[in-house]
């Protein structure tokens, strides 16, 4: 029995090394067995909990109608444009308050009671400026990414050694030149971890904000399929959610930071 | 390459806890000439650090001045080239693109640059590591890179700041005699704080005892060069020296 698990064991860490997405896919495995165990089982209503052939079902069904890609798409386009004037404003922010005492004596105290309101706080607020639009769901999402983007990339300027500035400025760089080849790089570690909080932040607050606001996205999906009491459709987001933040962070930004922290050792592997 | 000139050169500063005014050097005068190799030497907390820092224009002095081939000191500048303790190599530049850096501030085009690298980088055998991120090297070959970096700027004066202290003792031994065959192909003028007596011994033509933010005196050394370990190990001329400096900084 022992030998046999050991051959399973082995085997599987093979195929691992051969196809290292398999191993990425493999954890789930389990997880949609007992889901698909537990609807097979009845244990459940099936209007309750649907099993995994219906949500895929359903899947197959909006693609087909061209619902889910535009949804998809706009919910996309939104964290996109809210992720991007977040990085525009919060680095050259964050890069302020890092290098300047001054700056960080007068930003400090606002930054971190602005902080403490949530994004989903400005709503109520932001529906009567803005009504229900895309200008309220961008400032929600930039309101989201900023503040993680600002905060870590203080902590990454200011993490650098001074000797770095010292050795910059005595080989003739000059204030710009040592903001661009010592600063930002420097920072750029940090600057990728506050960028990954701010997106899982902002992506949350997007499905938040489409579930109030919206009138198409993912969480305009969900909610609406809740009124007409469609559990599948409502599975079907939570797990397109799930993929996408999967994607998004295993193909865009742990690439980055294999390519820069890791690779220059400022980050352990 | 050019001379400096330090006149009664002193530091005050202001110290919060205490309340009072520190003073880390006191009137230190010392002139280096046009290619000279000067150790300053001392224990911890003697200034010495302080005084490169203020050579170097990371810190103001509060008295006194500090000539370049006659100019003033006034913050740092590419005229003089520092070497760290803690090496300070760009991470996120590979060795070559670190040691071309200098020259790249200088706006000269790639092409050049990277040859001026590679010819500085050959003067330390460090060709093989060129492509390599500083992570990846041994402290040693940081250091190299660190010293290296710094020359092919051309400096009129380079700092090293106890730049051997946080390497292997063997390693240490190595990079001295390194130092001073490059030096002797480059004649750099050069300024190295250290607390290491024999290092200070083997590398100067001339040590300076620092103790207190005070110079205690000024000893030439005339041993000849090249120099090597295995030579002045049992040099009588070498203990004699050694022997004296490492008095002077003990009995103050």
């Amino acid at each position: 029995m022992k030998q046999f698990l050991l051959n399973i064991w082995s085997h599987c860490v093979r195929l691992n090394a051969r196809w290292p997405s398999i191993g990425s896919i493999a954890p789930f495995i389990p997880v949609i067995a007992a889901w698909w165990i537990v609807t097979e089982l009845q244990i459940f209503p099936r209007a309750f909990l649907p099993g995994p052939a219906e949500v895929v079902r359903s899947f197959g069904s909006l693609v087909y109608m061209g619902i889910l890609p535009a949804y998809l798409q706009d919910s996309l386009v939104r964290l996109a444009v809210g992720t991007f004037w977040g990085i525009a404003l919060g680095i050259p922010l964050g890069i302020l308050v890092g290098l300047s005492q001054r700056a960080r004596t007068a930003l400090w105290p606002l930054l971190l009671f602005f902080q403490a309101i949530g994004d989903i706080a400005w709503l109520p607020i932001l529906v009567i400026w803005f009504g229900y639009g895309l200008t309220t769901i961008t400032v929600v999402i930039v309101y989201t990414v900023i503040f993680p983007v600002v905060l870590n990339t203080v902590l990454g300027v200011r993490s650098i050694p001074i000797t770095l500035h010292r050795a910059a400025q005595s080989l003739g760089a000059s204030r710009i030149r040592i903001l661009w080849e010592v600063v930002l790089p420097g920072a750029l570690p940090n600057i990728l971890t506050g960028l990954r909080n701010g997106l899982g932040y902002g992506w949350r607050a997007l499905i938040a904000t489409e579930i109030i606001v919206g009138t198409s996205g993912i969480g305009f999906l969900m909610f609406d399929a809740r009124r007409s009491g469609s559990v599948v459709e409502i599975l079907l987001g939570m797990i397109i959610l799930g993929i996408l933040w999967y994607i998004v962070d295993s193909w865009i930004l742990a690439p980055i930071e294999r390519a820069t922290g890791q690779r220059w050792g400022l980050v352990t592997r | 390459m050019k001379d400096l000139t330090i006149r009664n050169l002193s530091k005050t500063y202001f110290d919060p806890y205490a309340g009072t005014n520190v003073t880390a050097v006191h009137d230190v005068s010392l002139k280096v000439e046009q290619g000279e190799f000067v150790c300053i030497v001392g224990p911890s907390g003697c200034g010495k650090t302080t005084i490169l820092n203020m050579i170097a224009g990371f810190i103001p002095h509060t008295g006194g001045e500090i000539l370049v081939g006659g100019r003033p000191v006034k913050g740092p500048g590419p005229d003089r080239g520092v070497v760290f303790q803690s090496f300070a190599l760009f991470p996120w530049r590979t060795v070559l693109e670190n040691v071309a850096f200098g020259p790249k501030m200088r706006g000269v085009r790639k092409v050049e640059r990277e040859k001026i690298a590679h010819e500085f980088l050959a003067l330390a055998k460090l060709t093989e590591a060129a492509g390599r991120y500083p992570n990846e090297l041994s402290g040693g070959m940081q250091q190299r890179v660190g010293v290296v970096r710094a020359l092919a700027n051309e400096p009129d004066v380079l700092l090293m700041d106890e730049p051997f202290a946080s390497v292997d003792a063997q390693t240490r031994m190595t990079l001295q005699e390194e130092l001073t065959r490059i030096w002797q192909e480059k004649r750099p003028t050069v300024i190295f704080i250290t607390h290491d007596v024999a290092e200070a011994v083997f590398l100067a033509n001339r040590v300076v005892a620092l103790s207190k933010g005070r110079v205690l005196e000024e000893i030439d050394v005339d041993l000849p060069r090249p120099r090597s370990w295995d030579a002045l190990n049992d040099d009588a001329r070498f203990k004699e020296l050694s022997g004296r400096v490492l008095q002077l900084v003990r009995s103050a």
